[in-house]
């Protein structure tokens, strides 16, 4: 038992320790929400102005822009980590190294949340949906959604940190494989802007779930493989 | 006999693209398998010298 | 040409099964009433199919034995197996549009099995860009950890694809294209035999394909003790 509580310190210790990194600058949120934004408003001029038309689109362009924000923001926390090098050092210090997988994708599932949270009152605005109607239902997908970007992307950006050409293996490899995520997020958050409960999309929810899952243990069983040397 | 062309075109690229690749793959697998040889070959002569 | 008997054996039985499978798709399976001739795409197309999946499986079995006991050999096979993957992929890509026109009135209808495909597509062609840098150790261990990925990775594909496809129109002709209904005995036979010749040519390439990569791997371990010897 105090080993699962050693774990959970140590998740806990890196977690911190990146969030105030962060927070001395705020590099990596800034540019994720910034980005998010951007691709917002470009595809909604993209789109052009028929209402009917936006509201059809909102929920794919709203994930388009957080799959960016993902691999953006991972890039960024990817480059300042080589930068410092600190890696090597932070693995000899733990009992249990998945604990640094854990910790970065729960940071990066902050910044994901954050993103969301500040970009989705933008989108109410400027597209004109309310969102406050299904926002607990929403909060789910959200959650549930980026919990899957953050595994996979984290897990991605690792083995990406060594190869030469990072910023474009990056989405190379990300976006295929949350291909599933993506269609069913969208899918269901579109359902619930159109007025569903939660219940309606349990199937796409129990997509999203299985895949978190799945990635999250996969990931969990191969980390070891990625840092070893 | 319509959609003759699309038949046509499936099949042989199909065809053409298994053959080049198998050719391909031969051809640098017996160039690999020579160069392997004639190395090994000469590093036998340096150490045995 | 053929570097020993067994290879030379193989390279007969290839050549029997696949003039045999052209002899049958051609002369004995009947054409089909409704697509017609064109339905004979079927043959190479599903067996393109099949042969990738089984690639990519092998690709799979492979990354986790190469994780697992560190050998080359296995590292050398899942490379191969990719690349002739991606080719077979290549092909269904190429074969269902050739096929889908005449039949669906368009190139290309996100059929889910097609839209399966070219999500692989990507994620394996991803994997050989990720092993296009030298033969480092890291490396290989990075692209097994994809190829078990990917391949995790496909029934959640599909079953996303097929639930997202349920919100888009339906082709405006026939049934759908991938596993068109197979109508006689006759067509099954051919099929059969059109796979078995796809398999074993499958397994020609792998042999190959792997032999090379372990080829490239002696000459590589070869040159450094030249240039241990020299420096002495």
């Amino acid at each position: 038992m105090s080993g699962s509580k050693l774990f959970i310190r140590q998740v806990l210790a890196l977690l911190v320790k990146d969030l105030k990194t962060e927070w001395r600058t705020r590099e990596i949120f800034t540019s994720m929400f910034v980005f998010a934004v951007l691709v917002i408003v470009v595809f909604n001029f993209a789109i052009g102005a028929d209402p009917e038309l936006i509201r059809q689109v909102v929920s794919g362009v709203v994930w388009v822009a957080l799959l960016f924000a993902t691999v953006l923001g991972l890039q960024r926390a990817g480059q300042m980590e080589s930068e410092e090098d600190s890696l090597e050092g932070v693995l000899l210090a733990l009992h249990d190294r998945s604990a640094l997988f854990v910790a970065k994708m729960i940071a990066q599932m902050l910044y994901l949340v954050l993103v969301v949270v500040c970009s989705l009152p933008l989108c109410g605005i400027w597209f004109r949906i309310d969102f406050t109607a299904c926002i607990g239902a929403l909060g789910v997908v959200f959650v549930l959604g980026m919990l899957g970007l953050s595994i996979v992307g984290t897990l991605f950006s690792m083995i990406v940190l060594h190869t030469r050409a990072r910023e474009v293996m990056l989405p190379m490899l990300f976006l295929p494989v949350s291909v599933p995520l993506t269609i069913a997020a969208v899918y269901a958050t579109d359902q619930l802007i159109v007025g569903k409960s939660l219940r309606d999309i349990t199937d796409y929810l129990t997509l999203i779930g299985i895949f978190d899952i799945v990635f999250l243990t996969l990931a969990l069983m191969v980390f070891d493989y990625i840092v070893e040397d | 006999m319509k959609n003759f062309w699309y038949l046509f075109a499936a099949y042989s690229t199909v065809w053409i693209a298994l053959w080049v690749y198998t050719i391909r793959l031969s051809r640098k697998n017996k160039e690999l398998q020579e160069e392997l040889h004639d190395l090994q070959a000469r590093v036998e002569r340096v150490s045995t010298k | 040409m053929f570097l020993d008997r067994n290879h030379m054996f193989h390279a007969i039985a290839m050549y029997i099964s696949m003039t045999t499978a052209i002899f049958l798709i051609f002369a004995y399976a009947p054409t089909d009433k409704m697509q017609g001739i064109v339905q004979k795409i079927f043959y190479f197309h599903v067996s393109s199919a099949i042969t990738m999946f089984f690639a990519f499986f092998v690709v799979f079995v492979a990354s986790i034995m190469y994780l697992w006991k560190s050998s080359d050999w296995w590292d050398a096979v899942a490379l191969s197996a990719a690349e002739i993957g991606v080719v077979f992929c290549t092909l269904v890509l190429i074969t269902g549009p050739i096929w889908g026109r005449p039949i669906w009135g368009t190139w290309w209808s996100w059929d889910p099995t097609l839209t399966l495909t070219l999500v692989l597509w990507l994620i394996y062609v991803a994997y050989l860009m990720l092993r296009i840098d030298a033969h480092d150790p890291k490396r290989a261990r990075f692209a097994a950890i994809l190829g078990v990925v990917g391949f995790v990775d496909v029934p959640l594909i599909r079953w996303s694809v097929e639930k997202w496809r349920t919100l888009h129109p339906k082709p405006v002709l026939i049934q759908e294209g991938g596993t068109t209904g197979i109508e006689s005995s006759a067509m099954l036979l051919t099929f059969v035999v059109c796979l078995g010749a796809f398999l074993l040519l499958f397994f020609y390439l792998l042999w190959e394909r792997t032999s090379i990569a372990q080829s490239r791997h002696s000459l590589e371990v070869l040159r450094q003790e030249i240039d241990d010897l020299l420096t002495r």
